[in-house]
Parts: C-alpha cells; sequence; structure tokens
C-alpha cells in the first residue's frame, strides 16, 4: 500500500515538473503559440478525468454568438473566477472598476479575480491541477489540448464576425480563445509634436518619414527620433520586428525565404525591403535627427519625455502605448502609426493577439454560461483592450486604435522541417535578427554617426555574414 | 583457508595501524583534505575542463554538437573582434599604471602623521565597497550630457560646447570607463599599500633621518624595498585584471560604440550568438595570455628588485670596485 502511494505521489510529482518545465523559455508580453509545447502530452491527460462525461453537454451549451449582452440570463445568480497575468491592473483599481460597471448590467454574477505575477509558469501549474476557477488568460498549450481544458466560444468563422484572431487558439474548426487586446507593429509618436512640426498627413514612405523627421528638427524643439541606443534591445529587438511583410508586403518572406534569399539586404530602389527598413535609422542619424548624446539614453526617462513632447517618434511595439500613455498629463498627445514603408501602393502591419480568455471546461453549466457573458462583456463593452492601447480585438466596440488603409497581416510560421533554419542562421552569422542581435542596429547608428562606414558597407557585410552562414550550414539559396 | 587467514590477519594490522598514532593522523589528514578537494575538484577543474572540452566543438547550449578540431581556435585568431577587443585592455593597463602611481603615492603620504588621515583613507577607500553593478549606474549619469560631470567642469569654467561627449567619442570612451575602473580600485590598493607600509620598522626612518636622507629617499630606499612583494602582486593583478575588464563597459556602454573589451565580445559570442564553442576556445586563449603575462611580470620583478634589497645598484658597483681596489691594495703590500 505504502510503495503504490509513493510511487503514485512521485509521479504526480513528475507531471507537475514536465508542466512548469515548458513554461519557461519565452518572454514576457509576448504571446504564448499553441506550437510551443510538445513534451507535456502525457502529464496533461491525468488532471481532467471528468472531461468525456460533460462534453456532450459543453458542446449543446451557449455559444459567444447566442448571448444578446444585457437581455440573456439577467438571473443568473452564481460566483465565477478570473485568474489573469495583470497585477498592475489588480492594483491600481481597474479590475474592480470593471467588474463593478459588469455588474451594473448583471448584478447577479458576482466574479472574482487574482492576479499572478509569475503567470506563465503558474498558470501552467494551475491548469494542471484543475483548481483555477472558470476563467483564465491561456497558456502555452498545445492546441490539442484545447479541448480537454477549455470551452469552445464557437467556430472560427462565425467568431470571426465579431472578433479579429479567432484563430489564434482554434482545435478543429472550434476557436477556444480570445484575446483581451491586441499587439501591432508601427511607429510611436507625439501627434502635438508632429502638428507643431507642420506634418500633417502622416509618413507613409521612408522619404516622407525623414522629412517629417527632419520638419520636427526645424520647427520644434523635440528630437524627431529617439533611438534609446543605450537601453540595447530597443535597438535589435524592436527594429527587426519590422523584418518580413511589413517591408516587403510578402507573409513568408520572414520565416519562409529569408534563410533562402541570397541578397536580403540589397536596395531595392523603391524603399522597399531590410535595407529601406536600416537605411531609415542611418539617414536620421547622419542627418542630426536623432539624441544627441546616443550613448547616454535612458529607458524608463524617454517615457516622460515623449509624454511631454520632448521627443517626436519612437520606434516600439504598441505595447509600449500604455506605458507612455501613463508617464505624463498629455496621454491624448501620443499617437501609434503604421510604419513608413509602401509596398506596391499598400502599407502593412503585423499584428497579433495578447493573452486570450480561456473558460474551464470542467465548471459547472452555470459557471460555464456566466463566463461567457462575461467574456462577451468583457471584451465587447469593457474597453478594456482600448484603455490598454492596444489593437482592437471586438470588430464592433469603439477603438482609439487607427490604422487607417493598412493591410494587417501576420508572418506565417517557417515550413515544415525548416522550423530552426533561422534560429541557426542568426548564431552562424550572427547578425541575431529578433533573437537579441542589438549590436548589428547598433553599429548602424555608430556607423552613420562617426561617418565610419557608409550604409552600403555595413550591408555589404551582413549579406557577407548571411552567405557565409549560408555555405557553412549547408542551406539552398532559393531566392 | 590460507587467504581467509591472511585477509583476516591483514584487517587486524590494519585495524591495528588505523589506532595507532601514525595511522590517526594520516587518517585525519585525508579526511580533512577530502572535502576542500572534492570541492575544489567539483566546482573549479571539473567545469573548466568541461570547457576546454567544448572549445574543440561547434554546439549551442541546447541540440547536438559537432566535433571540430581547432577550428575554434583557428577563428579565435583570425577574427577581427576578438584580439581587436585585446587592444582596448591597453587602455584598462595604462589606467592600472596610473592607479598604481597614485594609490603607492598617497599611501606613503598617509602612512606618516597626516591631520584627518584616517577620513582621507575612508573616503578614498569607500569606492571599493560599492557593488560594480551600481557603479556602472552612477557613472552613466555621471557622464550623460550636461549632468553631473559637465556641471562640474562648466563652475569650473568651461563651456558645454567646448566639452566633449564622454561616453559617445569613441575617441576617449574607453579611457571615461577606466576613469571608473580606476576611480574604483585604487582605493583598494592604497589600503594595500599602507597596510605593507605599517610593518617597515619605524626606527629606520629615525636612523636614515639622523643620516640626513630626504622623504623621496626614504620612501626610495626604505619604504619601497620592504613592500616589493605587494607592490609586485598589485600590478600583477592589476594588469590581469585589465586583460578581462569587463563590468564598466558591459554596464555603462553594454560593449557597444568601440568599447567591447575582450570579455564583452566573448559574453555576445557566447549569449546572443551561442557559439558556445567559439567562446571556451575564447576563454582558453585569454587564459594561456594570462598565464603569459604574469609569468613575464613575475621574471621583469626578478630583475628590477634585483638589487634593490639593500641599496641602489650604482652603490653596489662603487662598493664592488673600492673592495676591488682595497683587495688589490693588500695583494700589492
Amino acid at each position: 500500500m505504502k510503495l503504490k502511494r509513493v510511487l503514485a505521489l512521485t509521479l504526480a510529482a513528475a507531471m507537475t515538473f514536465s508542466l512548469t518545465a515548458c513554461g519557461g523559455g519565452s518572454n514576457e508580453g509576448t504571446t504564448p503559440a499553441p506550437t510551443a509545447v510538445s513534451e507535456e502530452d502525457d502529464g496533461a491527460e491525468a488532471p481532467a478525468p471528468a472531461a468525456d462525461a460533460d462534453e456532450a453537454e459543453a458542446e449543446a451549451g451557449v455559444t459567444y454568438a447566442s448571448i444578446k449582452l444585457g437581455e440573456d440570463y439577467q438571473n443568473l445568480t452564481t460566483t465565477i473566477k478570473f485568474i489573469h497575468h495583470k497585477t498592475d491592473r489588480e492594483e491600481d483599481g481597474t479590475m474592480a472598476d470593471l467588474i463593478s460597471r459588469f455588474n451594473g448590467v448583471y448584478p447577479n454574477i458576482t466574479v472574482e479575480t487574482e492576479g499572478i505575477t509569475d503567470y506563465q509558469e503558474d498558470s501552467l501549474l494551475r491548469l494542471s491541477s484543475g483548481d483555477w476557477g472558470d476563467i483564465m488568460f491561456i497558456p502555452a498549450v498545445d492546441a490539442a489540448e484545447l479541448p480537454t481544458y477549455f470551452v469552445p466560444y464557437g467556430t472560427v468563422s462565425e467568431m470571426s464576425e465579431y472578433i479579429n484572431f479567432a484563430d489564434q487558439w482554434k482545435n478543429g474548426d472550434m476557436c477556444y480563445g480570445i484575446g483581451y487586446m491586441g499587439n501591432a507593429q508601427g511607429l510611436l509618436y507625439n501627434k502635438k509634436v508632429f502638428a507643431d512640426a507642420g506634418v500633417t498627413k502622416l509618413p507613409a514612405t521612408p522619404d516622407e518619414y525623414i522629412a517629417a523627421l527632419q520638419a520636427i528638427k526645424d520647427n520644434t524643439d523635440a528630437i524627431p527620433l529617439y533611438t534609446n541606443y543605450a537601453a540595447g534591445w530597443t535597438m535589435g529587438g524592436q527594429w527587426d520586428a519590422f523584418l518580413g511583410a511589413i517591408t516587403t508586403g510578402d507573409e513568408t518572406w520572414l520565416n519562409q525565404k529569408f534563410v533562402h534569399t541570397a541578397e536580403p539586404f540589397k536596395d531595392n530602389g523603391d524603399g522597399t525591403g531590410a535595407y529601406a527598413l536600416y537605411k531609415i535609422l542611418y539617414d536620421a542619424t547622419e542627418k542630426g535627427l536623432i539624441e544627441d548624446d546616443y550613448t547616454t539614453t535612458d529607458w524608463e526617462g524617454c517615457k516622460p519625455m515623449i509624454n511631454n513632447g520632448e521627443i517626436g517618434s519612437m520606434v516600439l511595439g504598441s505595447w509600449a502605448i500604455a506605458q507612455m500613455k501613463a508617464a505624463g498629463d498629455h496621454p491624448d498627445d501620443i499617437g501609434y502609426m503604421p510604419f513608413p514603408i509602401t509596398v506596391n501602393g499598400k502599407q502593412y502591419a503585423t499584428a497579433g493577439p495578447d493573452y486570450c480568455y480561456g473558460i474551464n471546461v470542467n465548471a459547472s453549466e452555470e459557471n460555464k454560461t456566466a463566463a461567457m457573458i462575461f467574456v462577451k462583456w468583457m471584451v465587447e463593452e469593457s474597453g478594456w483592450c482600448d484603455l490598454e492601447g492596444g489593437y482592437p480585438i471586438s470588430k464592433s466596440a469603439d477603438t482609439s486604435f487607427v490604422f487607417d488603409g493598412v493591410t494587417i497581416v501576420n508572418n506565417v510560421v517557417a515550413l515544415e522541417g525548416e522550423e530552426d533554419l533561422m534560429n541557426e542562421m542568426n548564431a552562424e552569422s550572427e547578425l541575431s535578427f529578433n533573437a537579441g542581435g542589438d549590436a548589428k542596429v547598433q553599429r548602424i547608428v555608430e556607423a552613420a554617426a562617426t561617418g565610419a562606414e557608409t550604409f552600403d558597407d555595413i550591408m555589404e557585410d551582413w549579406t557577407e555574414a548571411w552567405n557565409a552562414a549560408q555555405e557553412e550550414l549547408g542551406i539552398g539559396v532559393l531566392y | 583457508m590460507v587467504t581467509q587467514v591472511n585477509t583476516a590477519g591483514n584487517r587486524k594490522g590494519f585495524l591495528q595501524w588505523a589506532k595507532s598514532r601514525k595511522g590517526q593522523q594520516v587518517i585525519i589528514i585525508i579526511a580533512f583534505m577530502i572535502i576542500p578537494l572534492a570541492l575544489l575538484f567539483t566546482f573549479t577543474y571539473l567545469p573548466f575542463g568541461e570547457m576546454v572540452g567544448y572549445s574543440f566543438y561547434k554546439m549551442k547550449y541546447v541540440g547536438k554538437r559537432t566535433f571540430v578540431g581547432w577550428k575554434n581556435y583557428a577563428s579565435v585568431f583570425s577574427r577581427k573582434d576578438c584580439f581587436g577587443a585585446l587592444k582596448l585592455s591597453l587602455y584598462y593597463m595604462g589606467g592600472s599604471i596610473v592607479q598604481l602611481v597614485l594609490a603607492l603615492y598617497l599611501a606613503t603620504i598617509l602612512s606618516f602623521k597626516v591631520k584627518g588621515g584616517n577620513i582621507f583613507k575612508g573616503f578614498m577607500f569607500f569606492p571599493f565597497l560599492i557593488n560594480g553593478i551600481a557603479i556602472g549606474f552612477i557613472f552613466k549619469f555621471f557622464y550623460t550630457r550636461g549632468f553631473v560631470f559637465d556641471t562640474v567642469l562648466q563652475w569650473c569654467g568651461f563651456q558645454l560646447d567646448n566639452l566633449p561627449y564622454w561616453l559617445k567619442d569613441q575617441r576617449i570612451n574607453n579611457i571615461s570607463l577606466v576613469g571608473t575602473s580606476v576611480w574604483r580600485y585604487f582605493g583598494q590598493n592604497m589600503v594595500l599599500f599602507i597596510g605593507a607600509i605599517m610593518s617597515v620598522d619605524a626606527e629606520l626612518y629615525e636612523a636614515a633621518m639622523l643620516d640626513g636622507a630626504n622623504r623621496y629617499q626614504q620612501f626610495r630606499y626604505i619604504i619601497l624595498p620592504s613592500i616589493k612583494t605587494i607592490v609586485t602582486l598589485n600590478v600583477i593583478l592589476s594588469i590581469t585584471g585589465s586583460l578581462s575588464a569587463f563590468e564598466p563597459p558591459y554596464v555603462i556602454t553594454s560593449g557597444a560604440n568601440g568599447t567591447g573589451t575582450y570579455f564583452v565580445v566573448m559574453n555576445e559570442i557566447a549569449h546572443t550568438q551561442q557559439k558556445v564553442g567559439l567562446a571556451s576556445a575564447m576563454a582558453v586563449v585569454l587564459l594561456l595570455i594570462i598565464f603569459a603575462a604574469t609569468i613575464l611580470q613575475k621574471l621583469f620583478f626578478k630583475y628590477a628588485f634585483r638589487n634593490a634589497e639593500d641599496e641602489d645598484f650604482n652603490a653596489t658597483k662603487r662598493r664592488d670596485k673600492q673592495l676591488a681596489k682595497y683587495a688589490a691594495r693588500k695583494a700589492g703590500r
């Protein structure tokens, strides 16, 4: 008997650990992708023994589309629990405020919330234990595991009428997750500075952008483009993010074609491609349109500066909007625009959801319904997404996120069997695109400021490194 | 049967030996040594051996490894950034000379009776107590355009327009960084020097003064020879330290803008580019360079302090001459 118990305990412990181990690795703030996890298959089945019995009922239950907010289920009385990673919103009372507004519509549904600091790992543990309440932000689980843990909202095609990114967490053709906000890649700018400089139309090409920066320099006291050079991650991490669909208009370029391209950094001559992207930084530096002493920039210090109109623009993801708005008295001056590269007359932006709401498949029928109502209300009515400055999730809710005339695209994943090529090329060429290659982007600023190298020298150097790596790794050149 | 008896006899002999005074000594020595030796082996030599092994592979932290022989070492020597980074060590070596001279000078002054001497010692030793990362952040603000350093210089009458950008200008940014490391370590060197000078017998100064020696001569012929061990040690530590300079460039400029020292480059290669084999080879090469530098310095000091023990080199010569003359006269008589 004793032996059996010990064995069972050991097994349980091993399963828990195998789950935690999967959670590590990726950065905070990035969206967990369903493909990330593979080893947890053995451990995952154990905690959801009751799933089979309820599954038939669940499928017959309410769907996201069928709920009419404020009309249906007014008499439903229950308590649901929501675990999330936004501890800052838990602390500053935003969460409580949202819930009290929700209770204005549904007074009988009590919502308890819990903010978890180390969400990436803890959420996986909680998920496997089954003891987490009714709604959670879906952590990094395998797409195949979604039905064992979560309730589907409806089919992907049906959900796509209501929300963006319905296919982020899909299994079969069912949608299991709805983002609480979206992230988009573009440029952060100060509307007032642009207006003061006389820039009325947002720049759409590199030339227009440089002209706008020049106008800011000539007509205002603001720093046209603040590079955040010293922080490091603000160079590689942010500029590399535009490689791919934004600069080429081709969704397959970044993850499928880049490694096979002979001259990825050649001048297309029409202000597109990787060349044009990094040329913006070189030109801006050469023309003195960046901060005076770039070696002593301060990340925390730049937030109030752009808020107060001392900075014209910064190259940062949309996740930064909320931080910049919160850093001073002029939140309304902070704007976000698509990256100024136009491919064949079209501007592109990549976007994807942040964490997504998932509803516990093992919750009681009442709680599932209540949770569905709560999620729908959060997405459609709460305005939380907009408050965070996020790219809109709901297709009907009001949003201040304006990306006029921009085509939203997503870089598609690498071909099967080629998933590791990009990593290997990054390491071999030492350019590390989207993988901490800050030094190479800093080099552009240094070269432009000191005149040590021309931009074409740098691009040639990169091409050489890229080609040498292709040869070393035996990667065929196809494009 | 016979063997049984034999082993029994052996066992008895061993037990007896173990109980004897000599046996107890040996057992205690082994028992006491085994823990530190095991720790030393597990945490120093084993990982080092592993690293030497890595340097022959092309590998990342995870994934498969391929044996590449001496290729990593070849690229350490052929790459521009590896040995180019060692040139920066010259800045740090220059800095360490300044640092040692300054420390020795102040230590000599402070080891005589000076008003408020202990306060000065405290102030100058204080930077050594601050964490290196914190120092990095302090100096980042210190050197920022228009911040602390520029403000102080403006009080002294400098115009901001005439002042250089301390971290941006590639001609001087390494000197700025070396400055922080001098600021941090010279106090520690000074305290070591003071400790050594304290151990010099005070009667020697008195005797020297009676003979009419001034302060410089006291320093040259009494203090310096007496503390040569500690001087040698400090020089060796500073030079090897400047070969492996890391904290100031890593924290203040993150190795950008031409300030990437050998260690910073190594860190970038190991962690960003994930070329663990190459980085290991770099570490082994640096170790060999440090060995060579240390041995050369040892030899140099052996030569430099050869005659410094009691008096200067010329005095020995003169005395030898006189002795020879005396001997010749004696022989002539």
